[in-house]
């Protein structure tokens, strides 16, 4: 086998697999209305990543995924013990802060780290390029977990997002839906970067809000579209060698643009011909 | 003593400029809780600087780059109200979410393809804080007073708006065109705060100084005095912070930030419970 055709079997296989829960996950996050919460987890997860730097441990290995998971663990808490009772004050303005200051943390810290700079660079971009088989191996194992756990389990999250009044332990499920994003994060961030880790979570599930009616058929359509995009993303950059992580989040959101767009046309097309038809 | 006083001064009145002006912007970004939209209007405005200075061969603080990264942010204010009108079966966080990182995408597509990457990416996070000119002050002073003045000439529709959507809704406004004018100022203020101060430090002032406020007054007037004094007590922190430890200087002044806000939630906190 080509080195060639190495590297695009990894990165289909990695694609494919990461965009089935992702998508998944990403239409509880719209349909629950916690947009950013995913940001903010990314954006520690990198923090993590930079202070493992700074303590001399190597990107990439699996010591310095351990500092990563305490960050992330540490902004679930902080998310789920902040929920605001005052009423002047949102939840999404304390997300808001929450990004902002694991943003400026990650900053300070590279700044004072000798080359760290570029490490931040890293955090946000990634370095996908770099894709091994023991990794995509890791991903597709753990993702497999979590899907079949999500699988069995799928009433009580579904409940969860659409009707949380009435499950029961809500605590509970509340921490593992969580726990699921986070280990998503840990797993993902080091390797897409921070920006596309959040793109392959929220573009093919806004693809699949927009157009599908059921969970399942959205599912589908939003996971397929994601795929594509990605791998006409993964392509141009190899093609016309341009920056990897950026390539691929942009020629995903063209495709979120065009979704868009193609929305808003149903919909004008569908309230003019109802008006005639009345 | 003296020697930090003249580095300093430039950067204090920077400072003192941009809490006054993104805190009183903060208060209205709040109220109709679109936090995001900020940060996503931020990083388009760099997107449109960057891209000049690469693909126009300007300086970035050239009228051209000011002109084009202005323009990259009413393209994107458009985009959302237009959004918000006609696609309603998704959620405008949503949106707003997918293309602030796709303009962080944008810019570091940008960056990738010149040269010296990571210095451009602490530059757009957190600015030339402590390298900032004069004459950048006085421009911004000009764009702060003319986008102070029509908030002020616009302060009825504008406030009445920001306290209860729906309701001025009802009454008649035409919100499509409030909600542009309001995000189109809030472009050009952003826009020439990001050229000294960077994408992230601006988004802290914005949100904090205002969140702050909210937790102790309710009165427009109160929250202002409140969001005055966060704003340049963590100003001077930071400030000299970065200076005695050699820090970024806009890295240092959200975090004092920051600190400011966790402090004072805990202060709330203890006020509710005692």
């Amino acid at each position: 086998m080509s080195v060639v055709s190495e590297f695009f079997i990894m990165q289909i296989m990695l694609v494919m697999v990461m965009l089935g829960l992702n998508t998944y996950m990403g239409i509880h996050i719209i349909r629950r209305g916690i947009i950013f919460c995913d940001l903010v987890l990314n954006q520690l997860a990198a923090f993590g990543v930079i202070i493992g730097l700074g303590l001399g441990i190597r990107y990439g290995t699996p010591l310095s995924f351990a500092i990563p998971v305490a960050a992330v663990l540490a902004g679930c808490a902080l998310l789920a013990v902040t929920r605001p009772k005052d009423k002047r004050v949102s939840a999404e303005a304390v997300i808001g802060i929450l990004y902002g200051i694991a943003l400026t943390a990650s900053l300070l810290l590279a700044d004072k780290l000798p080359g760290g700079g570029t490490y931040l660079g890293k955090t946000l971009t990634g370095s996908m390029l770099w894709v091994s088989w023991p990794l995509v191996l890791t991903t597709v194992v753990v993702y497999a977990a979590l899907g079949f756990f999500h699988y069995i389990f799928r009433g009580r999250f579904l409940k969860l997002t659409e009707n949380p009044g009435l499950l029961r332990h809500r605590g509970l499920w509340d921490f593992l839906f969580f726990a699921t994003l986070g280990v998503i994060t840990i797993l993902i961030v080091p390797v897409a970067g921070v920006l596309l880790a959040y793109g392959f979570m929220m573009i093919p599930a806004s693809i699949a809000v927009l157009f599908g009616r059921g969970w399942k058929a959205g599912l589908i359509f939003g996971w397929a579209t994601g795929t594509i995009a990605s791998l006409l993303g993964i392509f141009m950059s190899y093609r016309f060698d341009l920056p990897y992580g950026p390539t691929i989040l942009l020629v995903m959101a063209a495709f979120f643009i065009g979704a868009l767009v193609t929305k808003g046309i149903m919909t004008q097309l569908e309230t003019m011909t109802k008006g005639r038809a009345s | 003593m003296n020697e930090a006083l003249n580095l300093l001064a430039a950067p204090f009145a920077a400072c003192l400029l941009m809490t006054l002006m993104l805190g009183y912007m903060g208060l209205h970004v709040l109220k109709r809780d679109v936090i995001f939209v900020d940060i996503a209007l931020a990083q388009f405005a760099a997107v449109g600087a960057i891209a000049a200075h690469f693909m126009l061969g300007v300086h970035a603080d050239s009228p051209a780059a000011l002109a084009l990264a202005w323009g990259a942010t009413i393209i994107a204010s458009a985009f959302y109200t237009l959004t918000r009108h006609f696609v309603p079966q998704i959620r405008l966080e949503a949106v707003i979410g997918i293309s602030y990182a796709a303009a962080a995408s944008a810019a570091m597509f940008l960056i990738a393809k010149g040269s010296s990457g990571h210095t451009h990416i602490q530059q757009m996070l957190a600015g030339n804080l402590l390298w900032v000119q004069w004459k950048d002050i006085a421009l911004s002073s000009a764009v702060f007073a003319l986008a102070g003045l029509i908030f002020w000439i616009c302060r009825r529709p504008l406030h009445r708006i920001s306290d209860n959507y729906e309701t001025a809704a009802r009454r008649g406004f035409d919100m499509m065109a409030w909600d542009f004018v309001f995000y189109a100022l809030c472009g050009a203020v952003i826009t020439v705060a990001v050229r000294m101060t960077g994408v992230l430090v601006v988004f802290c002032y914005l949100i904090i100084p205002a969140t702050v406020s909210a937790l102790f007054a309710s009165a427009w007037f109160h929250r202002l005095l409140i969001v005055a004094a966060t704003g340049a007590v963590a100003s001077v922190a930071g400030l000299t912070f970065a200076y005695t430890l050699d820090f970024s200087a806009g890295g240092s002044v959200s975090l004092f930030l920051g600190l400011a806000v966790a402090g004072s939630a805990l202060v709330a906190h203890a006020r509710r419970r005692y």
